[in-house]
């Protein structure tokens, strides 16, 4: 068990009126005038505050790990002012990035107002690691699983600390601060239920400077306090590199790698008549290029990242689909992807094509002759995945041929029948995914198999009543079945009497041409073989419901397969007459119904 | 090439295994085991080396290769079973034990000896799904599972003349283009289907083993909540079969499928700001457009503490009401000026209103904008 840090993540966002203070990067916003001819003076560029910045990395970091982990990976934000605030809880419905603008709104920027001093990071510090204490759903289910084993569950988690710091001795105080929290907490949490005491916890400081200023390095790498706690500080200026700092962040923390597929055709923005060719840089599990990037085979594919991420990206290149059939392609392993500027427009062009049903072949731009198809982009029910496609040679090749196998030399087998009875047994998910129901609807449809199986030739020549459908229709389809109502016992009885009178008026059974693998091709020992089918059929079947009953009555008043009928000619076509009598009268009374004008 | 050197390495995955002709006695013999360790470690898919148990000969020789097959290269030999529909089977190359540390648990598990299909399923709506290992399956005689080294040519012909359910359910999976889900063992599946060697245009019945676990494939949902179409009240397949319950969707979506705003990048910004100048410029006729984009521009300005950009936007939209055209419709310069206020207002800051048209003689119906 690995019990990942990255399983809970706090961040700690300094919500002190120091974080108003401007980031001092510029953003040019109005640069539309170009239609608009000479005169027009454009509006001042806007600045956005250190706080702006913080927030909008830390909910691109969280957008990463939503789209890429949308189970198992949470993340809770807390603004840390005069006192410390949960945006969100760690419970499912509140682990989305919807979620975290809503509570963002609601929390405001800093406030003008608020006396500096009496802010302090120490406050969200500390409640992080409260909050760290608290079991996720994840986490006491596993708690509960593991009750009966000897091991206990590890809880560990990550703090990023989104703040100003002054010096080395600020970042000693403060680590200083979240051990005794630790410790202090880990007493409280040990007998309360849906707490516990935290194992681990990794300290990450993001130190945000407004760019241009100059400050004391303060940057260290990660080096342990203690048993229970990590630290490290990265130093970044504020604007845009904060988020490049932040997502380069969750690289490390998740272990993603980065692909870059090139070469997609998109018609320009300006001119619909051209197109150019793209590239989107998009972010996903490292085990996507794993075998790649282990075995160093990565010659002329590896790039730094045109998106500005402190990490390479493998380019791939996009192969244009050339049908809408989709092959069924050998596999070895599926991954979410998410682009890394999910809003620019070839990013859009991207996800909306994957997303409208298509499927994308990606290949690895080699040089010399040979195509390497390595990947595939899928998109599955509304989230994209990057498939890695086998490219290996298999152990599989040149396999014996099936005809030289066991049963191999068969040339009669049911091949048709069974497709139709393989469409009759598909699978659908069952609507609600959550029920716990027993028997499991898996359960039903194994006991669906069982039924139809029950008997079920696999060959034309092994059997009569197969081949005789249209006689004995719809008998085989009804019978099966594990209710009959009055009807449908009415009609397998019908089918039971015409096959009698077949025998009657000594009709021939449709046998099949290549003949039949039991003995004898008399009339007499077909029509023996045929009643033995039948009986079969029938019998094995009876105990489905009390009607099943009923036609097995009938079908053993028609007839004995000891020998002769039990029954004279004349009864027999007695009870013929009767039961079409009941079905007429039945008839009549289903049309006065429908027609009231007649009665 | 040295050891250590990565241009040594294959370039797929290769396990190794060494048997040494030499006696244990031999001297020079513990060097080469190591080396031969320490060449199997680099590869990284595991390996033996192996040494005779007594002094060469041709009987220690054949004693460590018996060993060797017993252990490495015995067949799988187990029973395809579809209700009551069975065959025996031999897997080839044999599973492997799954054996593997997630982050919450330790998962070792072997495939049964009965591989049971539950169901069948359209390729299509399986979806190139990801497998650990795959195998080709193929159907042995009914009455033993071991056949002799010496069999006979008459024996194998008879057996070639016993119809076989793996011959039948390889036959009608490549006719109807279709697969059947088996399930492996505990909460594991895999499926079976028509395989083609693209080169000798031979087909078998391959099995395909996914990752073990119930939601191991997201888009099919749940191995245990897949129920015969039949129980349906109204078929998932449609009357005509011309629809498809899969794939199950995910229940949030992702940031991706959203309008997800993202700053970050000017450009973005830029963006944003632009479809709003688009749809003022086109005022009345985009008026709720207009709205839709303001609102959404502002409520992300909230969410991010970024009030500048509001009296940006507004300080913008005055602007477009100076520059109106002479030709422009009244209505035009009425909203603009009305919204370009109304981001300067207490009530632009407060979430919980929305920036609603100004009613003017000219629109008669509010338009809700969101």
């Amino acid at each position: 068990m690995a019990y990942p840090v990255s399983h809970k993540t706090v961040f700690v966002l300094d919500h002190g009126p120091a974080m108003m203070a401007s980031s001092k990067e510029n953003i040019d916003f109005d640069v539309f005038n170009k239609s608009r001819g000479p005169g027009i003076i454009p509006l001042a560029p806007v600045t956005k505050s250190l706080w702006t910045c913080n927030a909008e990395a830390a909910v691109e970091y969280c957008r990463i790990v939503y789209d890429l982990f949308p189970d198992d990976k949470l993340v809770q934000f807390v603004a840390s002012d005069t006192s410390a605030t949960s945006l969100n809880s760690w419970q499912h419905k509140q682990q989305n990035v919807q979620k975290l603008l809503d509570c963002l709104v609601v929390l405001g920027p800093p406030g003008h107002k608020t006396d500096p001093s009496d802010c302090s990071i120490v406050h969200g510090l500390t409640h992080a690691v409260e909050v760290l204490c608290e079991l996720t759903e994840k986490q006491q289910d596993v708690r509960l699983a593991l009750e009966e084993t000897e091991t206990t569950l590890q809880n560990k988690g990550r703090i990023i600390c989104m703040t100003s710091l002054k010096s080395d001795r600020h970042v000693q105080s403060l680590q200083e601060a979240v051990q005794e929290a630790i410790i202090q907490h880990n007493q409280l949490s040990a007998n309360a239920d849906s707490f516990m005491p935290l194992n681990y916890c990794e300290l990450v400081f993001v130190h945000v400077r407004p760019v241009g200023r100059k400050s004391d390095s303060i940057s260290s790498p990660k080096k342990s306090v203690s048993p229970l706690l990590s630290v490290e500080v990265h130093v970044t200026d504020s604007g845009r590199s904060v988020a490049t700092k932040v997502v380069g962040l969750a690289q490390r923390h998740y272990e993603l790698f980065s692909t870059t597929v090139t070469g997609i055709p998109m018609k320009e923005e300006q001119n619909s008549g051209s197109s150019a060719n793209y590239d989107v840089e998009l972010l996903h599990s490292r085990d996507v290029h794993l075998e790649a990037l282990n075995s160093g085979n990565t010659e002329g594919l590896l790039i730094q990242s045109k998106e500005g991420l402190p990490s390479q990206s493998l380019t791939l290149k996009w192969c244009t689909p050339k049908s809408n059939i989709m092959e069924l392609q050998n596999c070895v392993g599926a991954y979410r992807v998410t682009p890394v500027d999910v809003n620019s427009r070839p990013s859009a062009c991207l996800t909306n094509f994957l997303l409208s049903g298509r499927a994308v072949m990606l290949e690895q731009p080699r040089k010399g002759g040979t195509r390497l198809i390595s990947h595939m982009l899928a998109s599955h029910g509304g989230e994209i995945l990057i498939h890695i496609l086998s490219s290996t040679r298999s152990v599989l090749e040149d396999p014996p041929s099936i005809s030289e196998g066991c049963g191999g030399r068969i040339t009669d087998y049911r091949i048709h029948d069974f497709g139709e009875f393989m469409k009759e047994n598909r699978l659908a998910p069952w609507t609600d995914q959550n029920i716990a129901c027993d028997p499991l609807p898996l359960q039903r449809s194994e006991n669906h198999l069982e039924r139809m199986t029950r008997v079920w030739p696999i060959a034309i020549g092994d059997t009569m009543i197969f081949n005789m459908l249209s006689h004995l229709d719809p008998l085989p389809s009804l019978i099966v079945k594990d209710k009959l109502d009055d009807d449908e016992v009415l009609e397998c009885k019908k089918a039971i009497y015409h096959v009698v009178g077949m025998e009657s008026r000594n009709e021939p059974l449709p046998v099949p041409n290549a003949g039949l693998r039991t003995k004898g091709s008399k009339r007499e020992e077909q029509y023996r073989q045929m009643w033995t089918e039948l009986e079969t059929l029938i019998k094995v079947h009876v105990s489905n419901s009390p009607q099943h009953q009923k036609v097995l009555d009938c079908f053993t008043d028609c007839h004995k397969t000891d020998g002769g009928n039990t029954s004279t000619i004349k009864q027999r076509d007695e009870a013929i007459m009767e039961l079409e009598t009941d079905l007429a009268v039945k008839e009549l009374d289903t049309f006065v119904l429908l027609n009231p004008s007649t009665k | 090439m040295g050891i250590g050197d990565k241009d040594a390495s294959f370039q797929f995955p290769c396990t190794i295994h060494v048997l040494c002709l030499a006696s244990p006695q031999d001297p020079t013999i513990q060097a080469s085991v190591s080396m031969y360790k320490k060449i199997i470690d680099i590869y990284g898919h595991g390996g033996e080396v192996c040494i005779p148990e007594s002094t060469l000969s041709l009987d220690s020789t054949q004693k460590m290769f018996c060993q060797f097959f017993e252990e490495h290269c015995s067949p799988f030999h187990g029973v395809l079973e579809c209700g009551h529909l069975e065959c025996n089977i031999h897997i080839f190359p044999k599973p492997q034990v799954y054996s593997k540390s997630h982050d919450f648990e330790d998962v070792e598990l072997e495939v049964c000896h009965n591989i049971k299909i539950v169901g069948f399923l359209d390729t299509s709506d399986v979806a190139s799904p990801p497998f650990i290992s795959r195998h080709l399956v193929f159907p042995l005689p009914p009455q033993t599972a071991n056949t002799d080294a010496g069999a006979s040519d008459e024996a194998i012909g008879d057996t070639g003349k016993i119809p076989s359910f793996t011959v039948l359910l390889h036959g009608s999976l490549k006719v109807e283009n279709m697969v059947a889900i088996c399930q492996v063992g505990s909460e594991w599946y895999g499926m079976l289907y028509s395989w083609a060697d693209p080169h000798k245009k031979k087909s078998n019945l391959m099995l395909s083993i996914f990752e073990p676990g119930v939601k191991s494939l997201p888009w099919l949902g749940k191995f245990t909540h897949l129920a015969p179409h039949q129980i349906f009240t109204a078929s998932p397949y449609g009357e005509d079969d011309n629809k498809t319950p899969f794939p199950v969707k995910i229940t949030e979506k992702r940031s991706y499928s959203l309008n997800h705003v993202g700053w970050i990048k000017p450009a973005g910004l830029q963006a944003d700001i632009q479809k709003v100048l688009r749809h003022a410029r086109k005022l009345p006729e985009k008026m709720p457009h207009f709205y839709k984009e303001l609102n959404r521009v502002r409520k992300a300005a909230l969410s991010y503490g970024f009030t500048e950009l509001l009296d940006a936007l507004s300080a913008m939209l005055d602007r477009e009401c100076r520059l109106l055209p002479g030709s422009a419709h009244p209505d035009a310069a009425l909203q603009l000026s009305h919204a370009a206020n109304a981001l300067r207002t207490e009530m632009a800051r407060d979430i919980t209103q929305t920036i609603t048209p100004m009613s003017t003689k000219y629109s008669s119906i509010i338009n809700e904008a969101r």
